[in-house]
């Protein structure tokens, strides 16, 4: 009963004209966003972050989700009619959406992408509205001792997604704690790699980071291709945008089973949408009684991965906003947004803030309504987004980002770092150094050195404090275990090809 | 050389650099004097070990050995494109405040359309160097009351 009167009071908050407004608006700039190729929700979100400076915190985080949501539903658009990702959580999207358009059903296609989508978000939201106050009352147990290892082992987690991009990983992790190391130390005031400039002793904005590291750097990666692009004719005309009777039979299943999958893998910190609906597509090809279908324009094929990655983007707004702790590069960037306009999202949020947290939780069920709008009727009007040259794009997001950086701090420093990130996350991307972890590190560095700190400050400087107690030991060796996690699985995997015995046909 | 190395020394490099300008940062005035100093020089230390680690490895496999490897490759022709972009950038930034938002985004727009779309679209590139020069500003200035110089 409670968390029923709790979201009565956040559709009372996310139905506010001012508040609907921006739900509707931040899920077509999310679609739109979504739908182009190299800007993810995440660059989105970083790009459009000035335009929340001047909104209330509850009204800034609707917008951000609205977006988040806009940009899942959006990503697939590219697939189903390029075959090229919006995002990469749009990717498995790609195996059976775009031989469904080659096969003359785009129009089926774009219908069940958005209504598994539509129906995997809203799942996942009723979920969220159940998990979200227990998960924020047992984080109220939580010391600084607890929150450092929470953040040890989020960012462990993203740093070992496989074994030959582990020891990468965590070096892109270390060196996005080490960006939140520059500018005065807020304990004891002293300077650290300031190098005498005045304008780096606020430090380096980790808007700044996202928008080099994700923005820029991807705008460099393009211009690579610019020259030898090819435009590939984008389909507009469309006929009734819907599916048959026969097409929901076979998708229903499959986006009922793997929605719970993608909640769960959102949840965790690290894993993202990519692999939920990798997952999705992988369980529903193995169950399938037509496998040999599926990469040919099987209808469950686009179904899964679309219901299982946005059930993936709800499930991982929970330890974001119940812990204050982001498990994806998209909810670290919406985390430094809150913590910009003065929030601190956390456990805390839903006791100080039950308006924002609860207003949020329920414009997810109202954007869900309105991506599934716009993705339906709209679609044929939007994906001709899709027909503007790349080559007239990227400037243009030159632009906007250096505005958007400016916007923050009004300094002319942040356009040279913004540079000069750009060419380091350019150089991780051409050497396959995962960026995930940067971000996430550069997002929650800054609290994650406070929280060390005060915890040696209560121990007298002794480190045994991080194991003292169960939720600190439980996460350190869940850490650990995400580290080893990769390199376990291959050692099974080895074991099991030694075991298996080639037994010659006579 | 081998991708990984690369990065491996880049690591190990950046790590041991970033270790010692740690060392050296000022101490606390108030509590314990290293206080502010743990945390950084602990980053550096252990990046410079990954680094080392990541070098180690791939030595194992040879470090020369590009057998199954695929190199990042650079084209100069994309490479131009690129310290272009980058170049026009560090120009925007320098003429930002003293000229001003507007004639300085028209400037940067404007020439980073022609170098990347092309001087034969030039009517193109002036038409949405205006309109977006325009547009932004007063969507930032107008609607959103961010002062741009």
């Amino acid at each position: 009963m409670d968390v029923f009167n709790h979201l009565m009071q956040g559709f009372a908050v996310a139905l506010t004209p001012l508040n609907l407004v921006w739900l509707i608006g931040g899920s077509i700039l999310g679609t739109i966003l979504g739908m182009l190729p190299g800007l993810g929700p995440s660059t989105g979100i970083a790009l459009l972050l000035p335009m929340t400076f001047g909104m209330r915190p509850d009204t800034a985080l609707i917008a951000m989700c609205a977006i988040y949501y806009g940009a899942m539903f959006g990503g697939s658009r590219s697939s189903i009619l390029l075959n090229v990702p919006g995002d990469g959580a749009a990717v498995a999207s790609c195996f059976d959406g775009y031989p469904m358009a080659r096969n003359g059903q785009a129009e089926a296609a774009l219908a069940i992408s958005a209504i598994a989508s539509f129906i995997g978000g809203l799942i996942a939201t009723i979920a969220f509205v159940f998990v979200a106050l227990p998960v924020a009352r047992f984080a109220l147990r939580f010391g600084p001792p607890e929150y450092f290892c929470l953040m040890v082992f989020a960012l462990a987690a993203t740093a070992a997604i496989s074994k030959e991009a582990l020891l990468k990983g965590v070096i892109a992790l270390v060196l996005g704690l080490m960006f939140t190391t520059v500018g005065l130390d807020f304990q004891s005031g002293v300077p650290r790699f300031t190098f005498g400039s005045q304008e780096l002793q606020m430090g380096i904005d980790f808007v700044v980071v996202i928008i080099g590291i994700y923005g820029i750097s991807e705008v460099f990666v393009n211009l690579e291709h610019i020259a030898q692009q090819v435009v590939r004719p984008v389909q507009t005309k469309f006929g009734r945008i819907w599916i048959s009777m026969a097409q929901w039979k076979r998708s229903i299943w499959p986006i009922l089973r793997q929605t719970p999958v993608g909640f769960f893998v959102g949840v965790l910190p690290g894993a993202g949408a990519t692999i939920a609906a990798l997952m999705a597509y992988n369980n529903e090809k193995q169950i399938s009684k037509h496998p040999e279908e599926f990469g040919k324009g099987a209808i469950e094929g686009l179904a899964a991965p679309e219901a299982a990655n946005n059930s993936c983007s709800v499930g991982a707004m929970i330890p974001m906003m119940t812990l204050g702790v982001p498990g994806s590069g998209t909810t670290a960037v919406m985390l430094g947004a809150l913590l910009i306009l003065g929030l601190q999202p956390g456990p805390l949020l839903f006791e100080q803030h039950p308006d924002v947290a609860w207003g949020v939780i329920a414009s997810m069920f109202l954007g869900n309504i309105a991506c599934a709008f716009i993705n339906i009727p709209l679609a044929g009007l939007l994906v001709r987004v899709l027909a503007v040259p790349p080559k007239l794009l990227y400037p243009l997001v030159v632009v906007l980002a250096f505005l958007g950086v400016y916007t923050i701090n009004f300094s002319l420093m942040d356009f040279y770092l913004l540079v000069g990130l750009g060419f380091v996350g350019y150089l991780m991307k051409k050497f396959k150094v995962p960026t995930a972890p940067l971000i996430l590190a550069s997002v929650v560095g800054a609290s994650m050195e406070s929280s060390f700190r005060q915890s040696l400050m209560l121990s007298d400087g002794s480190l045994g404090i991080f194991f003292r107690s169960g939720i600190s030991n439980t996460l350190l060796v869940a850490a650990v275990l995400s580290l080893a996690w990769p390199f376990i699985s291959d050692w099974r995997a080895r074991k099991k090809r030694e075991n298996s015995v080639d037994i010659p046909i006579e | 050389m081998r991708p990984n190395a690369l990065v491996g020394f880049a690591a190990f490099f950046v790590g041991i650099v970033y270790a010692i300008q740690a060392f050296h940062l000022p101490k606390a005035m108030l509590g314990n004097p290293w206080a502010p100093v743990y945390f950084p020089i602990g980053l550096g230390v252990l990046m410079a070990a990954l680094g080392l680690l990541l070098i180690v490895l791939e030595a194992k496999k040879g470090l020369r050995n590009l057998e199954g490897v695929k190199r990042p490759k650079f084209q100069a022709s994309s490479l131009k494109l690129i310290f272009g972009a980058a170049g026009l950038c560090v120009l925007y930034a320098l003429l930002f405040e003293r000229v001003g938002f507007i004639p300085s985004t028209l400037v940067f727009l404007g020439a980073l359309l022609f170098l990347i779309n092309g001087s034969k679209a030039w009517k193109l590139n002036a038409v949405v160097t205006l309109g977006f020069t325009f547009g932004a500003w007063y969507v930032f200035v107008r609607l959103f009351q961010i002062n741009l110089p």
